[in-house]
């Protein structure tokens, strides 16, 4: 649990202060799907979805979003990759990449739709082909090397 | 029930999750409750903090890294300052030196235009390599129309005359040379005598008669006589003057006017000598 605030207050970090710098076209990487996500392959379904939940409230606190949206958006795809995480291979960088991508996708459209019900309509095409898509794959690339990347043995819960 | 409940836990707790978002969003969406901007803001107010140290770490870093930057600029700012400054105080010194020969020359010129007569300027290329001559190296010669015993002035007074004439350069005799004779007048009294180099490099007075009127202090200045050298430039300043028992002259020194010693232009006044002097072609030098 420490380890999982942890990086969330990381993430919170990068999120604000860095994240901004690394956007491409006006689209930065999502680091906190990138935590749910690591998160997930690494713990079961009910922690995951926990999990999710908690690191989307704080993504909306951070975020000009109705808090909720995120929690709703990140304990459902917690749940979806730990789930699938147990019966697809997750080891490999592509299919972490396939999977984040997956994800990235779910968690666009997810959020489009949960705006929807609330009655704030966004072009659903253009969404998707310029903030949806890009940020899926952006994420996904990021996403797939940080977790790639060899961690500290204290880190090793995240992502194994 | 309980068993019901650890089987269908994950359903149950994905779809609480799900719940407590969506009654959380429509409480804020709708602002029925306080709740959702309470639990908002206390999310915010923990993370708050770190983010603000985050900030602070970020902007000291910035500002480090931008004072090493600039500190690297300073340091290239001042090399390229030194070099110029460098160079600057050389172009000042060359200015200088300029501005005094400039300086020089113009009083040469004053000097050569007083005179009347035509003058060539030179400037001093070498000096006597032993101790028994007093002479200068002038880079004039033949080819100006310089002659044998052409007289040589400084700014300040009489030099000397051409010894020996080559096409481009001359031998000078300096008034301290011990072979050298020129005669002169005491400026004051108007007594006349000749004035000899010695072996010390002054200048004696010689044949002042012992009553002549010759005090400490005045000017000498050549008397014109023997038509080698024209009248009147300055020659020296009486600095002794004595008159020995028994003696039928006086003896007095003079201390030539201009400084050989830091001679760098001089002038040679084109006026041929009077005379049956052997003024031709000019004796070569060795």
């Amino acid at each position: 649990m420490s380890i999982l605030l942890l990086a969330l207050l990381g993430v919170c970090l990068l999120q604000s202060t860095v994240a901004h710098r690394l956007a491409i076209g006006g689209v930065q990487p999502d680091l906190f799907l990138v935590l749910v996500f690591g998160l997930s392959l690494s713990t079961r379904p009910e922690l995951a979805t926990v999990g999710g939940f908690l690191i989307g409230l704080y993504q909306d606190s951070l975020s000009g979003a109705p808090l909720g949206l995120n929690a709703f958006t990140l304990s459902l795809i917690g749940f979806l990759v730990s789930q699938l995480s147990r019966q697809v291979k997750t080891a490999e960088l592509g299919a972490r990449f396939a999977l984040l991508f997956l994800a990235g996708i779910t968690s666009g459209l997810t959020t489009l739709l949960v705006l929807r019900f609330f009655q704030v309509f966004r072009p659903v095409a253009s969404t998707i082909l310029w903030t949806v898509l890009p940020a899926a794959i952006y994420t996904a690339i990021l996403g797939a090397c940080l977790l790639a990347l060899p961690r500290p043995r204290w880190m090793r819960g995240l992502g194994r | 029930m309980t068993r019901l409940l650890v089987r269908y836990r994950r359903p149950l707790i994905l779809s609480s999750t799900l719940l407590l978002s969506f009654v959380l969003m429509t409480l804020q969406v709708r602002s029925l409750s306080p709740l959702a901007d309470l639990t908002k803001r206390i999310l915010l107010t923990t993370i708050s903090p770190i983010l603000r140290i985050a900030e602070v770490s970020k902007a000291t870093t910035v500002s480090l890294w931008k004072e090493y930057i600039d500190l690297r600029r300073v340091r290239r700012d001042n090399q390229l300052l030194r070099e110029e400054v460098r160079q600057f105080r050389v172009q000042v010194g060359e200015l200088q030196e300029a501005a005094q020969e400039n300086s020089r020359l113009n009083h040469l010129l004053q000097m050569g235009s007083t005179s009347g007569t035509e003058t060539v300027a030179a400037k001093v290329i070498g000096k006597d390599v032993t101790n028994w001559f007093r002479t200068i190296l002038i880079d004039k010669g033949g080819k100006e129309g310089i002659q044998r015993h052409m007289a040589v002035v400084a700014p300040e007074g009489l030099v000397g005359r051409v010894m020996d004439v080559t096409a481009r350069a001359s031998r000078v005799q300096l008034i301290t040379d011990p072979e050298s004779s020129i005669g002169c007048l005491v400026q004051r009294s108007r007594v006349a005598g000749v004035a000899a180099g010695s072996q010390a490099g002054t200048v004696q007075i010689k044949y002042l008669p012992l009553m002549a009127d010759v005090v400490v202090g005045d000017r000498v200045i050549t008397s014109g006589m023997g038509g080698i050298i024209p009248k009147g430039i300055p020659l020296g300043k009486v600095i002794r003057s004595s008159r020995p028992n028994g003696a039928l002259f006086q003896e007095t020194e003079v201390q030539a006017l201009a400084d050989f010693s830091r001679l760098e232009e001089v002038m040679v006044l084109k006026r041929p000598p009077e005379g049956d002097l052997p003024s031709g072609g000019g004796k070569r030098l060795p």
